[in-house]
């Protein structure tokens, strides 16, 4: 059970996250980083863990880290309270934008709004990509494989772009590979 | 026309969410396929168009995509059953696997795994930072933008909230600006 302070608190910060994220399915991902920094409710590895979970499960990566956040911060009532708050003004504005469509978005200020917001969404995640590396790579004890392994794979993802699953998949098996011939301290 | 059922249009989006995965990107395709060839619902002109709609509204871009289709087919009824559709499979599939992987959250080989997977995490986002960069940061003004909110993020725990705010009047006050001192200098 979760109290009503929590509850309160929840129902605040998603129906925020869901008001504020512009730029497609990594764009909760500063908000979701930034709460780590005020609640405890989970931590920034706990989100890395949930982004990698949300990447090889079916439907929009966002849904399924705002539910796997819910859980950590109160079981399947948080899951279903943060899931609602995070679609609810989305579904408010997306009805009221529905009548006007092509209106809306050849809008001047709708246009030059957007100027703006993509750089800084884009910045936003860069922001949370240097935060990551820092927890996940640099504050790790195999520091020296981390920094190898993610050198293979940026080159990989520059020079031959492959599917978001397949990344996964590849660090999932070295990882155990590297922990089966004791290469990586856990 | 007969009217569509509110059921065909939650199996329609449920279906599309089953099988979106890793990132919203593919979504576009999938909808293509679903709503479009198979169901002959809306145009292919009619989809591409909520997409770049959706792209410039607050929130998922799939789920948008979802309200904007499932309103023009059956109205608030159809927005409804269209969010409930796609969401579907997101939010049970995480809830049936987070009390598994809690449970082997202790495994040496579960651990080793998510060590290199938080690895592969950060290059996904990067490769995310890459196409977004290539769609924005396309002059100096642009650039200026980037560069603050990077800085204000790493130097302050400001709620991004506050940022996307500031960035709406920042787009609006520029482009304003801009706009009329052209009229000047096409009134000169």
């Amino acid at each position: 059970m979760i109290d009503i302070n929590t509850t309160y608190n929840l129902i605040k910060e998603f129906f925020q996250i869901g008001m504020f994220s512009f730029g497609g399915g990594y764009s909760t991902l500063p908000f979701l980083l930034n709460l780590t920094h005020h609640y405890n409710w989970f931590s920034a590895q706990e989100l890395t863990q949930m982004i990698a979970v949300a990447t090889i499960t079916p439907g929009p990566v966002a849904i399924n880290v705002a539910t796997y956040a819910g859980i950590k911060a109160g079981g399947i009532l948080g899951a279903f309270i943060v899931t609602t708050s995070e679609v609810l003004p989305e579904f408010i504005i997306g009805l009221v934008v529905a009548k006007l469509l092509k209106k809306f978005s050849e809008n001047f200020y709708v246009q030059s709004a957007l100027w703006a917001l993509k750089p800084t969404s884009c910045a936003l995640l860069a922001y949370v990509a240097l935060q990551l590396f820092n927890n996940n790579i640099v504050n790790n004890n195999n520091l020296s494989w981390g920094i190898i392994i993610f050198i293979i794979l940026l080159l990989i993802s520059i020079l031959k772009p492959k599917n978001p699953l397949w990344y996964i998949t590849f660090s999932a098996i070295t990882g155990i590979l590297f922990v089966y011939f004791n290469i990586i301290n856990i | 026309m007969q009217k569509i059922k509110l059921i065909d249009i939650f199996v329609a989006f449920l279906y599309s969410g089953l099988i979106l995965l890793g990132g919203g990107y593919v979504i576009l395709p999938i909808l293509q396929e679903e709503l479009v060839k198979k169901r002959n619902w809306i145009s292919n002109d009619e989809l591409t168009d909520y997409y770049a709609i959706s792209q410039s509204l607050p929130g998922l871009i799939s789920i948008n995509i979802a309200i904007l289709t499932g309103y023009k087919l059956r109205g608030k009824s159809g927005a409804v059953v269209g969010v409930f559709g796609i969401t579907f499979f997101a939010f049970w599939m995480i809830v049936a696997l987070s009390s598994v992987i809690t449970k082997y959250t202790f495994n040496p080989y579960v651990q080793g795994a998510f060590w290199a997977i938080e690895i592969a995490v950060v290059i996904l986002i990067i490769s995310a930072i890459r196409e977004m960069w290539e769609k924005s940061v396309k002059d100096l003004s642009t650039f200026v933008i980037f560069f603050l909110t990077l800085v204000i993020m790493l130097t302050t725990k400001i709620s991004p909230a506050y940022i996307i705010i500031a960035s709406v009047f920042i787009g609006i006050g520029y482009k304003s600006y801009t706009q009329a001192k052209n009229r000047e200098v096409d009134n000169d």
